[in-house]
């Protein structure tokens, strides 16, 4: 009976093993295709770490393509996206969790169904205003597009995690005499850090990988965001094949930091606006 | 780049301008709304505004009236009441008012009027455009959003895949859950790895596997050779394969989460209670974990079917470049080609609002359906 469990234990985990092996793979492909010299970009070789492996490709993309500009574009664009969503989604979410008015389960309810809401549907008429604002080709023209992309996603979360907040807390800053305003302002807000951090995150993650919308809102190569960039080094895929792969590994890693840190959060803010919805 | 910086700090000021503006508005309507000039006062202070910032009198006679209507429902409706959430929500709900309903009226204005490169320059100079009617709905079904393909083709396509995808992701994200909610050692590390594909960036992982599916130097090919088996041309003989190949690795640790919470979820004692009973393993779960997943699942399961139906980034951007198949498109990839490949902006209108009757339609549907189920386990 030990026998047969033992051998079962041995199975789960060759079968995790192998799950794990094709979920990681293509990343480690990712660093070995980067590490390659230059004269053997083009090889059938699949070893890991490749004969000769230099560090060049890096050096190559910081030097030769504006790949640190794109950055500093996505930054740019994506931290003030993020600052004005999560300003106005922390207002309204407060609304939501301790005000009944009329309309407040119906506007919930809507929150939810903007997400039915296909993208590209939006985003010709959004491209059309833009250009008539003559945004095009502007860091603003990106952020008037993606500014409330997320809004009820992070309203929804921070409305759970007020809801969470006992009131008592607010009741006694009431008696001591502030306004019902600096009550949330004073008390509900900083004990909201970590909700705010999260919605603040996805804010920065959603906009920050987006392509579709900067496809259509940039034209100029010295406005791209990453995604763009990227994009044109995986075209010329034959000649810039170690400088793509270079690239994308820079990219990935801070964002795969934040978010297995931040995964466990978003997960429960997806499924309890989901069940609750 | 100073000068955008600039552009994008003059911005956010002036937002922030706009939002205290907006807010001292509500402000002095919740508090003055009972003295006996609030009225004229008012009305006369908005006409004076519009009258000094537009001259001209049609303007003025705009702005008095609105504000009239406003003070009327501030006065006789509102009284008062729920001032703090009217005021906490405005910011947001005009915000969402200007980028998404507004657009999606446009979207309908559009869709019955003709705009196209011809007509576009003419257009954003005086903003008129010639009426069209149903002609472009006509055309929806008619013509094709590309260059052959037509609308039946993608609907039948938008169906397969995202049934196929979102079936593949259950499942395998429902066999990962179940063996790591199995094993003792090592879960943490397993689930950390086994959430990469989620964790990485999309646009990289799906251009990093586009890559790998190149017909001579990707990992695929190299090992279908290595095998002995002779190459395959997935990009241009079997792109939509390929996309659904790309997108149920991608898919599947969003769903392996989901339900891993559902299966910690569930007490253990259940499972002790028909061990003793001598419920076998398949039993078990055939009656005990699948059924406590539904109110887990249920939303996981709607979620990303919506996703799967309206997901561009994968068919696009292995398909998307210039000479790119069409092999592979769905609906909301035809879409976003007609308007942004193709330029016919008022045909993808109306193909985005066929679209969203479709989703909607079939949202009902699913509804009225989960409702059904719920009333049988409930």
């Amino acid at each position: 009976m030990a026998e047969r469990a033992r051998a079962k234990n041995v199975l789960l985990h060759a079968a995790l093993v192998a799950a794990c092996i094709v979920s990681v793979y293509p990343m480690l492909r990712m660093i070995a295709v980067s590490l390659r010299p230059g004269d053997r970009l083009l090889s059938t070789d699949l070893s890991l770490i490749p004969a000769g492996a230099s560090l060049a490709a890096y050096g190559r993309v910081l030097a030769e393509t504006n790949f640190l500009l794109w950055l500093w574009n996505s930054l740019v664009i994506t931290t003030v996206t993020s600052f004005i969503g999560v300003s106005l989604a922390a207002t309204a979410g407060y609304a939501f969790s301790r005000f009944r008015f009329p309309g407040s389960k119906l506007g919930l309810t809507l929150l939810l169904g903007t997400q039915m809401i296909p993208a590209g549907m939006l985003l010709l008429p959004l491209f059309l205003m833009i250009m008539r604002l003559g945004l095009v080709n502007t860091y603003l023209g990106m952020i008037v597009a993606y500014s409330v992309t997320s809004l009820p996603f992070s309203i929804w979360i921070l409305k759970g995690y007020y809801d969470t907040i006992p009131r008592s807390l607010e009741e006694a800053a009431l008696v001591d005499g502030t306004t019902r305003f600096g009550a949330f302002y004073r008390i509900v807000l900083p004990l909201s850090t970590p909700a705010l951090s999260i919605a603040f995150l996805f804010n920065f993650t959603q906009a920050w990988n987006e392509y579709l919308v900067a496809r259509v809102v940039l034209c100029d190569a010295s406005k791209y965001t990453w995604t763009l960039g990227l994009f044109e080094l995986q075209g010329q895929f034959l000649t810039q094949w170690g400088m793509f792969a270079a690239g994308s590994f820079l990219v990935t890693i801070p964002v795969l930091l934040l978010f297995l840190y931040s995964s466990k959060w978003l997960v429960s803010g997806l499924t309890l606006g989901g069940v609750k919805g | 780049m100073l000068s955008s910086l600039l552009q994008v700090a003059q911005f956010t000021a002036l937002l922030a301008a706009a939002v205290a503006l907006l807010e001292l508005y509500l402000h002095v309507h919740f508090t003055l709304f009972e003295r006996e000039w609030f009225l004229p006062g008012t009305v006369l202070a908005a006409g004076l505004l519009a009258a000094g910032a537009g001259r001209s009198l049609p303007l003025t006679l705009a702005a008095a009236s609105v504000q009239l209507v406003a003070a009327l429902v501030f006065k006789h409706v509102v009284r008062g009441r729920h001032s703090l959430p009217i005021m906490l929500l405005a910011p947001g709900f005009i915000g969402l008012a200007m980028l998404i309903a507004y657009p999606l009226f446009f979207e309908v204005y559009l869709a019955f009027h003709d705009l196209k490169l011809t007509t576009i320059m003419a257009w954003s100079r005086t903003g008129e455009l010639p009426f069209a009617g149903f002609k472009h709905f006509a055309k929806v079904f008619t013509s094709s959003p590309l260059a052959s393909v037509t609308f039946w083709e993608l609907f039948g396509r938008t169906v397969w895949w995202t049934f196929i995808n979102v079936s593949c992701h259950v499942a395998g994200g429902f066999v990962l859950a179940l063996l790591l909610s199995k094993v003792q050692r090592f879960r943490g590390i397993y689930r950390t790895f086994l959430v990469i594909p989620w964790a990485m960036p999309q646009v990289v992982a799906i251009l990093a596997l586009r890559g790998e599916f190149h017909s001579q130097y990707g990992f695929v090919n190299i090992m279908l050779a290595r095998m002995g088996l002779s190459p395959v041309e997935w990009l241009t003989l079997h792109p939509l394969l390929t996309c659904t190949l790309i997108n149920v690795w991608l898919g599947i640790p969003f769903m392996m989460v989901v339900i891993l919470g559902g299966l910690q979820s569930i007490s253990q004692h259940y499972y002790d209670a028909a061990a003793i009973d001598g419920a076998s393993a398949w039993q078990q779960l055939r009656h005990i974990t699948v059924p406590l997943l539904r109110p887990v699942l249920g939303p996981a399961v709607t979620l990303g079917t919506v996703w799967t139906f309206n997901n561009i980034n994968v068919i696009y951007l292995v398909t998307g470049q210039a000479g790119g198949t069409e092999d592979a498109d769905i609906l909301v990839s035809a879409l976003y080609k007609a308007a942004f490949t193709f330029y016919r902006y008022s045909y993808s209108a109306a193909l985005a609002i066929v679209i969203f009757l479709i989703l909607f339609a079939l949202s009902l549907l699913w509804l009225k359906f989960s409702k059904g189920s719920e009333s049988v386990y409930g």
